[in-house]
């Protein structure tokens, strides 16, 4: 074989398994995005045609399903989860990569060790303790819950950055009479942004998506979309096109935040230990 | 990453004694408010719960009967457990799906990185798309994959049945191993383009004149796929794969939106099982009991994982 008959066999091949690259990872996503928009009768056929419409978001945001509440309770659980995690996770970060003092090893291996407690075993307790305090089936009560996942994991991260910061600017600020306090806010804060937004976009999809605690911890009030889905079934079934809007709505936003951060999406998962 | 002496510059400025331990009492008053807020929340999110639910798995605790915990039972429940048929399965189950799903994800996440790890347009794009599964939730993998896997109407069911005729209307999640098979397809979906996202990284850092020279000596594809990209991938290979049994072994989402633990108990995981046990028979000691077993199973590769990545960081 001719190397330029080698050369377009290998491109022709090269080309296929992109083809079947995109064709895994996007036809999922793809059909959901295309079901959304089905009517009823649409919605069992696999044409790649036909007439769009947009009453499946009608649908869902009106009664009796009403999506709206569960939209606020999503935004509002994670949103809330980031805006106490990520600051407490900030200062501990600074103290861990900045500070020596004995035990900082043991207590950092603590943290990253928490990280692989189940879901479960957190949620049996917290949802006997929230029945007698009243919070069952609070946003807040979800809150504290999501804590349990997001705040060691942000503290790794974050940590991870500051290290990768010049000392220099610190060191100036401390001998011009600046508190380590000080320091934190007006010289780590700002340069150590990156790492946070990255952390904080991590904990924002983690709390999104996640649906044990929503689950077991809500019943009506402080239910998130992720419960929506289930809402979509009806006595026939699963209302497919209902679920696929929930699901797009469920998906957008996460989208655009991962793109955003996709350069880090690898190190971040694995806490840095692969970059 | 290492962790330093945090001494400043300050320290060589010769002060008084006084002022010298005045600013170290500053340091460590300031140490004590930066870290506080976040190991409390810590403690009382992480390490509250698992002593709770540690205590309650020695008691009797059946919430229908009672709001509050019983009579101390010592080692009863985890007595009970060896002998749960239903709990045994579920660890069963456990292991089979995250046997499948490690492999499956693991063999295509390598053809997708050998496929894509070279520059060019074309793979620099296709690398941008491979984030997208990973960020749907489980929940929704679970209900976008029996959609599609309907035997009547599901788009998947008809292109398995467009391309070998005789499964076509197979009933899939009537099946032990096909619904295990396509709960690990759901889970594969978002985690082979993760973990080819790592190996590209990793097959990227090896410099393009070792390929040259293995082709200058007569290899081919294959010998170089298994002689040079799948060692020098090692460490990235036992990270990703790691980190992909933690999370297999912690299955529940797609249980509930998929199969519902069918048919029959054949898809019921550790983690469903406990869910059920606390939830829908409302035994909390007993669930608790299976919920610490779950931890100690878990934790063994956890220990790896933090070794490793402590490894790294030093």
């Amino acid at each position: 074989m001719s190397v330029r008959v080698s050369r377009t066999v290998g491109r022709t091949w090269h080309g296929t398994a992109i083809l079947l690259i995109l064709f895994f990872n996007l036809f999922p996503i793809i059909w959901i995005a295309m079901t959304a928009f089905k009517l009823d009768k649409d919605m069992f056929t696999s044409h790649l045609i036909f007439t769009p419409t947009l009453s499946n978001f009608t649908t869902i945001f009106s009664p009796p399903l009403n999506f709206g509440p569960l939209v606020v309770n999503s935004v509002v659980v994670a949103l809330g989860t980031i805006l106490i995690a990520i600051p407490i996770a900030l200062t501990a970060a600074y103290v861990f990569s900045r500070h020596a003092f004995l035990g900082a090893t043991a207590i950092l291996v603590w943290i990253l060790s928490t990280q692989f407690i189940p879901g479960i075993v957190v949620v049996i307790p917290y949802f006997n303790l929230f029945r007698n305090l009243g919070l069952l089936d609070t946003r807040m009560g979800l809150i504290i819950v999501e804590l349990s996942a997001v705040v060691p994991y942000a503290i790794w991260m974050i940590k991870g950055f500051i290290d990768g910061l010049p000392r220099e600017v610190e060191e100036a600020a401390r001998i011009d009479g600046c508190t380590e306090i000080g320091i934190v806010r007006h010289i780590t804060l700002p340069l150590a942004m990156p790492g946070i937004a990255v952390a904080a976009v991590f904990a924002l999809v983690a709390t999104w998506n996640d649906f044990m605690f929503p689950l077991i911890l809500t019943h009506q009030n402080a239910e998130t979309l992720q419960i929506g889905l289930m809402s979509t079934v009806s006595a026939t079934g699963i209302q497919w096109n209902w679920m696929s809007a929930t699901g797009l709505v469920i998906m957008i936003p996460i989208f655009i935040l991962s793109f955003l951060i996709r350069n880090y999406f690898v190190q971040g998962l694995t806490m840095g230990a692969v970059k | 990453m290492t962790i330093k002496q945090g001494r400043s510059f300050a320290w060589a400025i010769p002060t008084r004694g006084t002022r010298e331990r005045s600013a170290r009492r500053q340091r460590v008053m300031a140490r004590i408010i930066l870290l506080a807020p976040a190991l409390i929340v810590i403690l009382a999110t992480t390490t509250y719960p698992l002593i709770s639910a540690t205590l309650t798995s020695l008691r009797d605790w059946q919430l229908i009967y009672s709001p509050n915990p019983g009579a101390w039972v010592g080692l009863q429940h985890y007595a009970d457990a060896i002998h749960d048929a239903g709990f045994i399965n579920s660890i069963e189950v456990t292991l089979e799906f995250t046997v499948l799903s490690v492999a499956v994800s693991t063999v295509l996440a390598l053809a997708m990185a050998v496929v894509l790890y070279k520059p060019g347009r074309a793979n620099v794009a296709t690398r941008a798309v491979l984030i997208l599964p990973f960020a749907v939730s489980a929940a929704l993998k679970g209900y976008s994959w029996k959609f599609m896997l309907d035997p009547g109407y599901g788009v998947y069911s008809k292109i398995i049945g467009f391309v070998f005729p005789p499964a076509q209307g197979y009933l899939w999640f009537t099946h032990k191993w096909w619904t295990l098979l396509f709960l690990a397809m759901s889970e594969v979906w978002g985690w082979a383009p993760l973990m080819a996202l790592m190996f590209i990284g990793g097959l990227s850092a090896i410099s393009p004149e070792i390929f040259e020279a293995a082709r200058v000596d007569g290899a081919n594809a294959f010998t170089v796929f298994v002689h040079i990209m799948l060692p020098l991938l090692r460490p990235i290979l036992f990270i990703a794969i790691l980190l992909k049994i933690i999370f297999s072994l912690k299955l529940f989402d797609q249980i509930v939106t998929m199969t519902g633990g069918g048919p029959g108990d054949s898809t019921q995981t550790l983690n469903y099982y406990v869910y059920q046990t606390a939830f829908r028979d409302l035994n909390m000691g007993y669930a608790s009991a299976l919920a610490v077993i779950l931890v100690l199973g878990l934790s063994v590769f956890a220990f790896v994982y933090v070794k490793v990545v402590l490894g790294k960081a030093e």
